[in-house]
């Protein structure tokens, strides 16, 4: 480093290299010539490139700097074609008159040299002159009369809008009618619309009706409507921020609101329809369809199930006058389905009597099918797949099935129908033994606060295993006390005998507990048995 | 190829039974038996066949050709049996052998090659004694071959169906070109007897069974009943729930009280 920045003063300097070491000068010199020959890469500051040399190509990369791209070379082309020096446009001070002034002023501008002199100025046409309506004096008192107007107020209106291009602002700012009362804007815009609509009415038409029709339409103006329409604007934009906040806090409360009302609905709709099945009346299953069918014929059709799930378990067999009926799609996401599908089309009989005789059931194929090959449900024998029982209440499923004396794991003719029927009839079954246990749970509950309720009563605080609750309640605890207190007069009445005994009573509740669930067990196979009966 | 395009939304199914019959032998045939197999007591057949008896036919069923869409039905003896594992290429698709105990059938079913479909294999215990209420009873007690004899052939057969889903366009065409034969409305001839219906043991006696749609009515009658009665159970325990709350609500308040 210090090498090269005192070579550095001296260039700078000018000072000879005659220093005090001399030795080196020729080293340097050579160092010099020989510079040109490795050059420093793009970018690279000189310092760090004589540190390190050629040697290291990576850090070159780092500084190289960016390629951009080339600026582009505006209006050369221009240029070249009227023959000027490329890459160069040469541009000219020329006076003009813009055709939409009618008072031919004069004014000035830069154009390029080679634009036409003689064209028109380019924007010009965005002068778009106002189509005004004129009227005769005839006319305005065959259809304009108007007892707010008078004719000359209307004159003055239509002036006044012509003047100012239909620019109903700057003619609201500028009416001023000698003599007249004070218009709204809206006042000035219903007249003069209304003016306008009368005129195409009433004058003759050249064009066809359609474009009058919009013509009309275009001057169509509703001041009631546009008076409440400018209020709502002004109060809405004269809001406070706080109103602004609360607004947006009430917002957002009721939409939580709406998704909290959605879920409880979605929640209750499943709950009805476990509990009642088809009774429920919900969409998941379409009784209307049925009934049509039934009344349609005896032709027994199922309803055909939306969603690859369902679909195993239905099917339809001809059997006189039974009509299949469909089992509830048990899943929300498939009703869901079958909610949002278009009602069916309509079987002809003949394709029904076709598809009874060839045993075909057609369903609505699955719109959200994905890939088809590997869901492909492969051919199976129907009693294969009859209804199974949730493995955790299977036993008291068969126990009840034979009380009933049904065989729930083979049928005598495993039809489609027959293993709807065989489902819902284990649907129902799981819903009685869901509800035996809440019932025995309630006994339970019943057993349990009796015996509190004994406990508290009686204050004996012994027998009925101390309440049994952990929530004692405060009578419980003071009998508590008292008992310890007699018990062992020396321990220290509020530290650890305290706590011993409660330990004790802790683990006296456990057994207490589980005893008695034990004994709800024992009366629910009681109960069993008895309904066997 | 293009008639391998599966037909979505569709499911058919044929109906088809399978099971078999047993008949005792008389001392005749069982003199004519081979020595390997002297012990035996019955003949029995497997068979898968249509549903639908034709008419005026003694056997179970069989209205129908199976080959239009089976293309061999494998049926797998007892291990005892020479070349246990028997494959019937050809309709009838039965097996029928001399023996004298009862065991699992496997019987598997291969599908003709334009459906696409796998084998299925199904299951059937071969039946040679009559059929009894006592079910664990007649497990242990083989009745004697005479009783059995006056008792006639014994019959056990499963109704059952073939459901294909989304077939191919050229398959669906070849089921649909063979509709099955439909089973007779109502009974004509003895109901074959299945251990899920005790009950039909009476009307499953005295001659050829016939598979019937008053079979299936009648078994959705029965499931219909069971329904009822389930249903009829859940009101009186939604009562008593009811009922129970009420007391336990009580109770609560009385503690409540107390405290």
């Amino acid at each position: 480093m210090a090498g090269p920045s005192a070579s550095d003063v001296r260039a700078a300097l000018s000072i000879s290299n005659a220093g005090p070491s001399s030795s080196t000068h020729p080293t340097n010199a050579a160092a010099i010539i020989r510079k040109p020959s490795l050059r420093k890469p793009e970018g690279m500051p000189r310092e760090l490139y004589q540190l390190i040399g050629p040697s290291a190509p990576t850090l070159t990369a780092q500084f190289a700097k960016p390629q951009l791209k080339q600026k582009p070379n505006l209006g050369s082309s221009a240029a070249t074609v009227d023959g000027g020096v490329p890459g160069r446009v040469k541009w000219e001070w020329r006076t003009f008159t813009n055709s939409a002034r009618k008072d031919g002023l004069k004014l000035g501008h830069w154009v390029k040299a080679g634009a036409d002199p003689n064209a028109d100025y380019q924007y010009a046409k965005y002068n778009v002159p106002l189509n005004t309506f004129v009227y005769s004096a005839e006319e305005y008192n065959r259809f304009l009369q108007d007892k707010e107007w008078t004719k000359e107020e209307t004159d003055y209106l239509f002036e006044l809008v012509r003047e100012y291009d239909g620019r109903f602002y700057v003619v609201g700012d500028r009416y001023d009618y000698p003599g007249g009362s004070t218009r709204s804007l809206e006042d000035l815009k219903d007249r003069y619309y209304s003016v306008c609509r009368k005129l195409v009415r009433n004058k003759p038409w050249g064009g066809d009706e359609a474009s009058k029709a919009q013509l009309l339409s275009s001057y169509s103006f509703d001041k009631e409507r546009e008076v409440t329409r400018r209020r709502y604007v002004a109060s809405l934009e004269s809001r406070t921020p706080q109103q602004i906040a609360e607004e947006e806090a009430l917002y957002v409360e009721l939409k939580r609101l709406e998704q909290t009302e959605r879920r409880f609905k979605k929640d209750r709709d499943e709950l009805l329809r476990t509990l009642l099945g088809i009774e429920s009346g919900l969409p998941d299953i379409n009784p209307s369809d049925e009934d049509g069918l039934n009344a349609a014929g005896n032709l027994s059709i199922s309803v055909n199930g939306v969603g690859g799930l369902s679909i195993d378990t239905k099917r339809r067999k001809k059997n006189g006058g039974d009509v299949d009926t469909p089992m509830s799609a048990t899943s929300a996401s498939a009703s869901a389905i079958h909610i949002s599908q278009p009602p069916k089309k309509q079987q002809t009989a003949k394709s029904i009597a076709y598809d009874l005789v060839n045993c075909i059931v057609r369903t609505d194929v699955p719109t959200n099918a994905g890939s088809n090959k590997s869901a492909h449900t492969p051919a199976y024998l129907r009693s294969f797949k009859l209804p199974t029982p949730k493995a955790a209440i299977a036993p008291k499923i068969a126990q009840l099935m034979a009380e009933l004396q049904i065989s729930h794991t083979r049928l005598v003719m495993p039809t489609r129908a027959n293993s709807a029927k065989l489902e819902e009839l284990l649907e129902a079954a799981s819903q009685l033994i869901e509800q035996k246990k809440l019932l025995d749970k309630a006994d339970m509950d019943i057993r349990m606060a009796k015996a509190r309720l004994g406990n508290g009563t009686s204050e004996s605080g012994e027998g009925s295993a101390g309440g049994g609750e952990g929530k004692a309640t405060p009578g419980a605890m003071e009998v508590d006390e008292d008992a310890e207190g007699e018990h062992d007069e020396h321990a220290d009445p509020n530290g650890r005998g305290q706590s011993v005994v409660s330990a004790r009573s802790a683990r006296g509740r456990k057994p207490a507990r589980r005893s008695m669930s034990i004994s709800s067990v024992d009366t629910a196979g009681a109960g069993n048995k008895k309904r066997k009966r | 190829m293009a008639e391998r395009i599966r037909v979505r939304g569709v499911t058919i199914h044929r109906p088809l039974i399978y099971g078999n019959n047993a008949v005792v032998l008389t001392p005749e045939e069982k003199s004519l038996l081979p020595v390997a197999a002297k012990d035996h007591t019955h003949r029995w057949t497997v068979a898968v066949r249509s549903a639908a008896s034709a008419n005026d036919s003694d056997i179970v069923g069989g209205a129908d050709d199976l080959n239009y869409f089976i293309k061999r039905v494998s049926f797998k003896l007892h291990e005892t049996y020479q070349n246990p594992t028997r494959n019937v290429d050809k309709p009838p698709f039965e097996v029928s052998e001399t023996g004298w105990g009862e065991f699992e059938v496997q019987i598997r079913i291969t599908f003709v090659p334009e459906s696409g479909e796998k084998v299925i294999v199904l299951y059937h215990h071969l039946k040679l004694h009559p059929w009894t209420l006592q079910v664990a009873a007649e497990e242990a007690v083989n009745p004697a071959p005479e009783i059995s004899a006056k008792s006639g052939p014994v019959h056990s057969w499963q109704y059952d169906e073939i459901v294909f889903h989304d077939p191919f366009q050229s398959f669906l065409n070849i089921l649909t070109a063979h509709p099955p034969t439909p089973l007779p409305k109502n009974k004509r001839k003895p109901v074959p007897f299945h251990i899920s219906h005790p009950a039909s043991l009476e009307a499953s006696k005295g001659g050829t069974p016939e598979f019937t749609m008053s079979m299936e009515k009648e078994e959705g009658e029965r499931l219909e009943a069971a329904k009822k009665q389930v249903h009829a159970e859940q009101e009186k325990l939604k009562g008593l729930l009811a009922e129970k709350e009420a007391e336990l609500q009580q109770l609560h308040k009385q503690i409540a009280e107390q405290s």
